[in-house]
């Protein structure tokens, strides 16, 4: 079980890896496809299997779908890959960092009781075992439930106005 | 821009720190920030020349970093203390971290690389709201934070942040540009004092953001952006060009103006804490400034040939009024001996 999740914190690093260092966003997105893969498999490691359900459905059949329909509206006539050694550098680059990352930060992420405790989180009990959290989401939080659904709302309008007009929009001015 | 876009943008763009300055849980904090950031994209690149949108991605890319880094963060002074209490965050990674997060934010040297470009590339009205109204979020959480910060980092960045503010102003025409400036070495002032009095870091800024409303308006008011055209707008409206070095003396913290009050307060509040030689040090780099100051006030009330000594103001007036002007014009010259209420309300 150990292995398991650190293959899948290997495998969503490496993804991710690959979304950060790619030149274009239209392979970009199978990195995001394989990282939120991976990503809701460490959260059913975790315990959240209920939780790592709704994301994979939400993020993965929701907004990156949406994505893929958006691109293929735009359409771009030459789209580039990952070529040559500038991005092999940035991946070397990005892995390194987070290879120094971890060993900088070792003395606080310890690995005692690395993945033989479920729901504990070594004393931070953050993740519910049973499904009444999605009901207590608007009952208890209704004003964080307000309060994030403002802001996906503010995040549409400032991307609509944003890319609004196609000779001055914001993508076409750089 | 689309009224009903610009409505939730606006609304948006109050809600934020509104929600960061009011939370006491560390998730809705960084929703604030994240609200605030988002709304005030759309703002900056309002009128989409390749400048104002470069200024805008610039915006959003370190304060989007800066709010990773807070978040991750949180999620380490979670891990480790296992509550979401702002005013409990004791971890001492954490608090760096943190530090270096809103620091970011807040555009104080070494992270300040963004705030001139950011702040020249789009309208007066939106450098006024950049660096008055987007401060407040992060002092508020700083001052939250202040008994687990680490006061010589905080020093160090301050002292930096009041070298760069003076000598990075010195070389600027641009207005906007040496407003920046003037923000990052009053932000050095804020967070020197920020562990060992909340309420002069609190009296400081509100000073600032008086001072600096002033002169951004004056600003707009005259129409100018430079300082070549600084040198011809007197003619527009010769007090306010009169008024406006006052204003730019008490930026400079000369006495007996506003601009006095904080740096004296902070100056006792440094030397009883022993702190004598950081003291100083700010005073003498907040010179630095002040000759910047002095060269926007004497090149805005100076004789330019041909134009003679007497030489009436423009026949045509311009429309735009601010009835509010004149009194933040007296706010900003004459608090200092009033300085004991303000001890007494803060």
């Amino acid at each position: 079980m150990v292995f398991f999740m650190f293959l899948f914190e290997v495998c969503f690093v490496f993804w991710i890896i690959s979304v950060a260092s790619g030149p274009s966003p239209y392979y970009g997105v199978v990195g995001l496809v394989f990282g939120a893969v991976f990503g809701c498999l460490m959260l059913v490691g975790v315990g959240g299997s209920f939780i790592s359900l709704v994301l994979f459905l939400i993020y993965l059949g929701g907004m990156l779908v949406v994505f893929a329909y958006s691109v293929a509206l735009t359409g771009d006539p030459y789209p580039s890959a990952w070529r040559g050694y500038v991005d092999l550098f940035c991946m070397v680059s990005y892995v390194l960092f987070v290879v120094g990352a971890v060993m900088y930060c070792f003395d606080e992420w310890s690995l005692e009781g690395y993945g033989d405790v479920v729901m504990d989180a070594s004393g931070l009990f953050s993740v519910r075992m049973d499904y009444v959290g999605v009901s207590w989401f608007y009952y208890y939080g209704c004003v964080m439930f307000l309060i994030a659904g403002w802001g996906l709302l503010l995040t549409l309008f400032v991307v609509l106005d944003l890319v609004r007009g196609l000779a001055w929009g914001t993508i076409r001015s750089i | 821009m689309n009224p009903h876009a610009n409505m939730i943008i606006m609304s948006s763009l109050i809600l934020g720190p509104m929600i960061t300055i009011t939370s006491n849980h560390w998730i809705m904090a960084w929703v604030g920030l994240e609200i605030n950031m988002l709304a005030i994209i759309p703002l900056i690149a309002k009128q989409h020349h390749p400048r104002a949108i470069e200024a805008s991605i610039k915006y959003f890319l370190t304060q989007a970093a800066a709010s990773s880094l807070l978040l991750f963060s949180i999620i380490n002074n979670v891990w480790n203390t296992g509550q979401f209490d702002i005013t409990q965050s004791t971890n001492t990674m954490s608090s760096t971290m943190m530090t270096a997060a809103l620091t970011m934010k807040l555009g104080l040297a070494p992270f300040h690389y963004w705030l001139p470009e950011t702040l020249q590339g789009t309208t007066t009205m939106m450098t006024l709201i950049l660096t008055t109204w987007q401060k407040l979020a992060p002092l508020t959480l700083l001052m939250m934070i202040n008994q687990s910060l680490n006061t010589s980092l905080l020093v160090t960045l301050s002292l930096l942040s009041m070298m760069i503010g003076g000598w990075g102003g010195l070389n600027q025409t641009q207005l906007r540009k040496i407003m920046a400036f003037s923000s990052i070495a009053h932000l050095g002032w804020m967070t020197m004092i920020l562990t060992l009095s909340t309420k002069l870091t609190l009296l400081t800024f509100y000073t600032y953001i008086t001072l600096t409303t002033t002169m951004l308006l004056t600003i707009k008011l005259l129409e100018t952006n430079k300082m070549s055209t600084a040198m011809t707008s007197w003619t527009k409206s010769p007090m306010l060009n009169a008024m406006m070095m006052l204003n730019l003396m008490s930026l400079a913290g000369l006495p007996p103006l506003t601009g006095f009050m904080p740096k004296w307060l902070i100056l006792q509040e440094l030397t009883k804490n022993h702190m004598t030689i950081i003291a100083t040090t700010s005073a003498i780099l907040s010179l630095l400034s002040l000759f910047f100051y002095i060269r926007i006030a004497y090149y805005s009330t100076i004789t330019l040939p041909p134009n003679m000594t007497n030489y009436s103001q423009q026949w045509r007036h311009k429309n735009q009024q601010k009835p509010y002007l004149p009194l933040m014009i007296i706010t900003s010259s004459m608090l200092t001996p009033i300085m004991p209420t303000f001890m007494m309300i803060m």
